[in-house]
């Protein structure tokens, strides 16, 4: 039996419904299940889930990002991805023999790269791969958890601003967007629309008619 | 210690007009710091309050890391202005005791468990002090915990409750505080009442103590739907542009 409306905002501890199923944004006590964070609901039959409206990226396999190098050390990359852990890039990504050769000609401190998560462990340590040097551009910090909003269903709306500002944009799972060339300041301004106003209904039409205007003027 | 004795309940009302199981005015604003991961600010009568949180982040330093679990800390800070007497600055005995029960309050409804290895940082900024403050600091932070999105089993409400002039009366402000007999602040968990904080100064009888606590938790209810409104709203209240 469900409790809650479907897109209804719910606030941590606030009772669910009896006897459904749920996603890692909620947890039961018994046959009663109760949010965990703060956001919005959707239900789809029996199941519940929680689109939160804030919080910190948690790295998960696959997840393309966007970090930054911050130490160079014998074989290795530290690198800052925003998570509370620790996170490396193997100097085997770039060379052959990663002991003997200076790390730093392929990136060194500061540099912003683009990579995949390989692996995250039970402490939420990560190893990334597949590396590319973002080079120029600029780097926007977003909430995480809006991301999926920038980029759209079936990338929608990220192509809708690609084209629109002839910008080249790539987003990183972790909230942090990176945007080079092509109209970046409008671009920017409307990634920061969407993260404000991203719990509101009809958001890509809005941001269609927005950016036709303002290419137009 | 003999205190000076003061009329603190004429006819049936307090000093600023309230009944005895009245709470005074209560305001929340949520994410008030940009630069926070969450925050919330609270007007509660004259006591002024601002909340952050920090994290889950890095810990340091590394030595209190815990591999099963995130450490919650917490930060209780009384601001040189907040009272009447300038306070000096920086922590003192009250503050830190503050400090650590506040964090062992908040620590019993966050789940740690997600974050190991991390920190998460509260700060409790105290503005203006009213009697009452580590109510109104942990009503504050457990709202800054649900806007910076750590998940949490419950909000923590609370709501302090005391004995004046003989009378058992919810939410005592300053004049009362010191003038009164007793106070005791309680903190709980808003779904199931489970208690998180509970101190108390002065002396109250066994059936005293027991008015009091429940007219407290019923206090802390309503603080519980002005929390609740307040979170609401600032995802409800988003302004559309253009």
């Amino acid at each position: 039996m469900l409790h809650i409306k479907d897109r209804e905002i719910v606030i941590p501890g606030q009772l669910m419904g009896d006897n459904i199923r749920h996603d890692i944004n909620c947890f039961h006590e018994k046959d009663k299940v109760y949010s965990s964070v703060h956001g919005m609901v959707r239900v789809e039959d029996n199941y519940v889930k929680i689109i939160p409206s804030t919080g910190w990226y948690m790295p998960k396999e696959g997840d393309l990002i966007i970090g930054v190098i911050t130490e160079v050390l014998t074989g290795w990359w530290a690198v800052d991805i925003r998570v509370p852990n620790i996170c490396s890039l193997r100097g085997e990504e770039m060379t052959r023999d990663p002991l003997n050769v200076d790390l730093s000609q392929y990136f060194n401190v500061g540099d912003v790269i683009s990579a995949k998560i390989l692996e995250v462990d039970e402490v939420n340590a990560c190893h990334l791969t597949r590396p590319w040097k973002l080079e120029g551009g600029i780097t926007v910090n977003v909430n995480p958890k809006r991301v999926p909003r920038v980029v759209g269903k079936k990338r929608s709306m990220l192509n809708i601003i690609k084209e629109k500002t002839g910008s080249k944009i790539i987003v990183g799972q972790n909230g942090w967007i990176w945007v080079k060339e092509g109209k970046t300041e409008l671009a920017i301004r409307t990634i920061r629309k969407i993260e404000k106003e991203a719990q509101t209904h009809g958001l890509t039409d809005r941001i269609t008619e927005m950016l036709e205007r303002e290419v137009g003027k | 210690m003999e205190k000076p004795d003061m009329e603190l309940i004429k006819d049936g009302k307090r000093l600023d007009g309230r009944r005895p199981d009245e709470l005074r005015e209560i305001k929340i604003e949520v994410g008030v710091l940009k630069r926070a991961t969450g925050s919330a600010y609270v007007e509660w009568g004259k006591n002024k309050v601002l909340a952050a949180v920090y994290g889950p982040r890095e810990l340091h330093p590394k030595f209190l890391r815990n591999p099963t679990k995130a450490v919650l800390r917490c930060i209780y800070n009384l601001a040189p202005f907040s009272v009447e007497d300038r306070k000096r600055p920086g922590p003192d005995r009250r503050s830190v005791e503050i400090s650590k029960v506040s964090a062992e309050a908040l620590s019993s409804v966050v789940m740690l468990e997600r974050y190991p290895n991390a920190g998460i940082d509260v700060y409790i900024e105290i503005l203006q002090a009213d009697a009452g403050t580590r109510c109104v600091g942990l009503t504050a932070a457990s709202v800054a915990l649900a806007d910076a999105g750590i998940p949490m089993k419950d909000i923590v409400a609370a709501c302090a409750a005391g004995k004046i002039s003989g009378e058992i009366v919810l939410d005592l402000m300053k004049e009362e505080d010191n003038y009164g007999e007793s106070d005791l602040p309680i903190a709980v968990m808003s779904r199931k009442k489970d208690v998180v904080l509970l101190q108390m100064d002065g002396k109250l009888t066994r059936e005293e103590f027991k008015k009091a606590y429940e007219l407290a938790v019923n206090g802390a209810t309503q603080v519980y739907e002005i929390q609740k409104a307040a979170l609401l709203k600032s995802v409800n209240d988003v302004k559309i542009e253009g």
